[in-house]
């Protein structure tokens, strides 16, 4: 095996796919990076069982063959190369040695036969969907935080890729809050499947310049984001996902509409002293036009604070100022629209243009 | 079978490098040993290639070993994580959807399409004492379509299921015989559908493509119109369809008999092969339906709220899974559970049969008018058959529609030993199984004592 590379094009396919390669120490031979030459197609792949990162490398120059290498050891001796450097990377057997002009050295790799071979999606079977690269980071950047790391509900520890009446939404829940966002209209094609976060995460780490598009690919059990040279191929969530759509309040009784910064700087206020109180904050709303967020911290005081806008209805919920925060943080636009019912049913919060993103935080006990 | 496979297991790490063994085959089960079919569950498909490419003979003669025939060794998805109990918080008791991919049709040609919805399936239809019999003439339709019961006559009320059985007959039979051209329809786009192709001048090809399936479904046959020509098509296309021997499945509200605008060789064709009819389900068939609701969708319920359910929802399944869904939602929203929401009297259910309760005396009556006898015959000791006939036939619904104790319905019918109305109701039970006059008749005295 033999390929030709510039060290910047080389160092940069080895920290992406290098991330996923460490930390399994059951199976020593996950820390390496398969480097494959077939014909001139020239893949870096590492695999952590769970997903597996695939870069495509464009080559000057390569001998057909096959070799793993330790990842971490082979992308950190490659990032401290000079830039600019061309470098060549061959190898004999398990022996890698790697040049560039006069820097060399070489490497005990392993035979790629002990390497896991990744699973296949089945293309005919397949469902395909392409999105915009940047709607598809912010999209899953306002949903992913929404999400779970509690183990012992697997369900929860993904997003929810679903489609309903012809839209592609992607979904999260840690059974406290929850995020919608309406990625796609017009899909065709029906999914409904969870991708880990983490896997989803990885997925943003690679999202690079160079790629305009994504394209999601689901089979039955797998899931491929494909975003220029980059291949990520990952798990799906093999568990139900809680039929969100019946969770999202149809109708309010109160409706607001607040300035989203102002909000946010009056949640943070109160946050301060909710801390011993586990983030605990009220939220009031009173005829006319007073909306009031307060919290008690009883060894350090309290604190109030006032946004004067429309109030249609009176009424008041207990929030976690944390999880407010978080949703004020995934919108985007000037204003947003906060309504809720009473002290038990969710407050739904949406940018208040665009209805394509919502976000539903749970009250807490009062 | 577990622990089967943990001696294989035992045998596997002793000849496998550790490293390996608890990467690969930790969190695997055996999932099937059916004849020789070996199954086994990996935690996701990264697993599969590598187990197979690597471990296949390794798992083979560890299995062979523990006596475990083998012919063939598959791999499959299956997430043993068990589900812990938790406290309550907002997505608890939500239904929840299992994951599945759906591709796009590439052409929504209506000549390939069968109009089936996949959600029908048989193994979501719960079986009770009052479909069983209906059920069970299903499974032999999917297992050989277009032989005994066809045509296959299925009737009952609102809400009892016909659209989902029938569908579920022709969702199953199209997983064994997936070519097989199935093609459901209600009756009324049947005609919409003939009459557009007549009015742009394509009456053949709309012909060809019905004469072309092997299975037809009509849904809602209640609904036929009296217009000549187009019920004509139909019975067409019905005889053609029939002698070749192919499925024609058809469902209705009542029995064609009853159907004022259907033309009486239709009506009778309709049921050479006997009508199954769906019962409203009974008390124990409502909590069944329940449970399996709970269960296919995850959820927690007390038994207590679900008894309760069945008991005050008498009107039909739809109303009953309407019912649940609605109470299940509405604790989601209080936070608190089912049956505290029920004691709290926060919920109001009490979905009566529309069906005005009957009277001894009146089952008795219309009983003796439907065979033209008068009330005395049948309460007199006369032996003469059609006397006696239509004694047994008031005694099976007094103790089928009232709920009376043998020995109550002895002296309503003016016999001395209960035993004797025991074995009448035992007879016309076991008649209706094979006689489908009587079922009819006896859906007709029904209609005459309720409608």
């Amino acid at each position: 095996m033999k390929i030709k590379v510039t060290q910047t094009k080389l160092s940069k396919a080895l920290n992406n796919v290098s991330r996923i390669a460490i930390g399994k120490v059951t199976l020593p031979i996950l820390n390496n990076v398969l480097i494959r030459v077939d014909n001139k197609k020239v893949s870096l792949t590492t695999t952590n069982l769970d997903m597996a990162i695939v870069d495509f490398l464009p080559v000057s120059d390569s001998e057909d063959g096959v070799v793993t290498v330790p990842a971490k050891l082979l992308a950190e001796f490659v990032s401290n190369l000079p830039r600019g450097e061309i470098i060549e990377i061959s190898s004999t057997d398990t022996k890698v040695t790697i040049t560039a002009g006069k820097y060399s050295s070489t490497i005990n790799g392993t035979l790629a036969d002990d390497f896991p071979e990744l699973p296949e999606i089945n293309e005919t079977s397949a469902v395909v969907y392409k999105i915009n690269t940047d709607d598809f980071k912010a999209s899953v950047g306002q949903v992913a935080i929404a999400s779970s790391n509690d183990l012992t509900r697997p369900a929860l520890t993904g997003v929810y890729f679903n489609t309903v009446d012809h839209t592609l939404a992607i979904a999260a829940t840690d059974g406290y809050r929850l995020a919608e966002k309406k990625i796609i209209n017009n899909v065709e094609s029906e999914v409904k499947a969870i991708v880990p976060s983490s896997s989803l995460q990885e997925v943003l780490r690679s999202i690079n310049d160079d790629a305009e598009e994504v394209e999601i690919t689901f089979n039955e059990d797998l899931v491929r984001f494909r975003l220029g040279e980059i291949e990520i191929i990952s798990k799906l969530i093999d568990a139900s996902f809680p039929d969100y759509q019946k969770l999202i309040p149809k109708d309010c009784n109160i409706h607001l509409t607040l300035d989203r910064e102002e909000l946010a700087r009056i949640t943070k206020l109160a946050a301060l002293f909710a801390r011993s109180v586990g983030g605990a904050i009220v939220c009031e709303a009173t005829e006319p036009d007073v909306f009031l967020v307060k919290s008690i911290a009883n060894e350090f005081g309290e604190n109030d604070s006032i946004i004067n806008t429309t109030v249609d209805k009176s009424g008041k919920i207990n929030l976690n100022s944390k999880f407010l925060l978080d949703a004020l943080n995934a919108l985007d636009e000037k204003n947003l629209r906060f309504d809720f019912s009473d002290r038990v049913a969710p407050i739904v919060i949406r940018n208040e243009k665009s209805t394509n993103y919502t976000h539903i935080v749970m009250p807490l006990n009062s | 079978m577990y622990d089967v496979w943990k001696n294989a297991l035992a045998e596997i790490e002793q000849q496998i490098s550790a490293a390996n063994f608890s990467t690969w085959f930790q969190d695997t089960s055996l999932l099937s040993t059916d004849d020789g079919h070996i199954v086994i569950g990996v935690k996701n498909s990264f697993f599969v290639k590598q187990l197979h490419n690597r471990y296949l003979d390794t798992i083979k003669s560890a299995l062979e070993h523990n006596n475990i025939g083998v012919s063939d060794v598959t791999f499959e998805v299956s997430s043993n994580t068990k589900v812990t109990p938790r406290p309550r918080e907002i997505t608890h008791t939500t239904p929840s959807i299992k994951p599945y991919i759906r591709k796009a049709k590439t052409s929504l040609d209506p000549y390939h399409s069968t109009g089936l919805n996949q959600k029908y399936t048989l193994d979501n239809f719960i079986v009770g004492s009052n479909n069983d019999l209906a059920v069970s003439a299903a499974r032999n339709i999917i297992s050989s379509p277009g032989d005994r019961y066809n045509p296959f006559f299925l009737y009952g009320g609102p809400g009892l299921g016909k659209t989902h059985l029938v569908q579920a007959i022709g969702n199953e039979i199209l997983k064994t015989r997936p070519d097989f051209k199935i093609f459901y329809t209600p009756i009324s786009h049947f005609y919409s559908d003939f009459i557009d192709a007549i009015q742009s001048g394509k009456g053949k090809e709309f012909n060809l493509k019905f004469r072309k399936l092997d299975c037809l479904i009509v849904d809602d046959f209640q609904f036929i119109v009296n217009k000549e020509k187009s019920q004509e098509e139909f019975f067409n296309i019905f005889n053609d369809l029939y002698q070749l021997n192919k499925q024609i499945i058809v469902t209705s509200d009542r029995l064609p008999s009853q159907i004022k605008t259907v033309d009486e060789r239709l009506a009778s064709r309709l049921t050479w092969a006997g009508a199954f009819d769906l019962q409203l389900p009974k008390f124990e068939d409502k909590c069944a339906i329940l449970r399996a609701k709970a269960e296919l969708s995850d959820i927690d319920i007390e038994p207590e709220a679900i008894e309760y359910i069945a008991e005050n929802v008498n009107t039909n399944i739809r109303d009953l899974e309407g019912e649940f869904s609605t109470i299940l939602l509405m604790s989601e929203v209080r936070g608190v559970t089912p049956l505290e929401l029920i004691k709290n009297g926060a919920v109001n259910i009490n979905k009566q049969s529309r069906l005005r309760p009957a009277s001894a005396k009146q089952i008795v009556d219309k009983v003796a008018k439907y065979f033209n006898l008068s009330p005395k015959d049948i309460r007199s000791r006369s032996r003469v058959s059609n006397i006696k006939n239509a004694r047994q036939v008031a005694m099976f619904l007094l103790s089928k529609e009232l709920n009376l104790s043998t020995t109550k319905i002895a002296t309503e019918v003016g016999l001395q030993n209960h035993t004797t109305v025991m074995h009448g109701i035992r007879k016309i039970d076991s008649d209706l199984k094979k006689d489908f006059s009587l079922r009819d008749q006896i859906e007709e005295i029904k209609e005459n004592i309720y409608g």
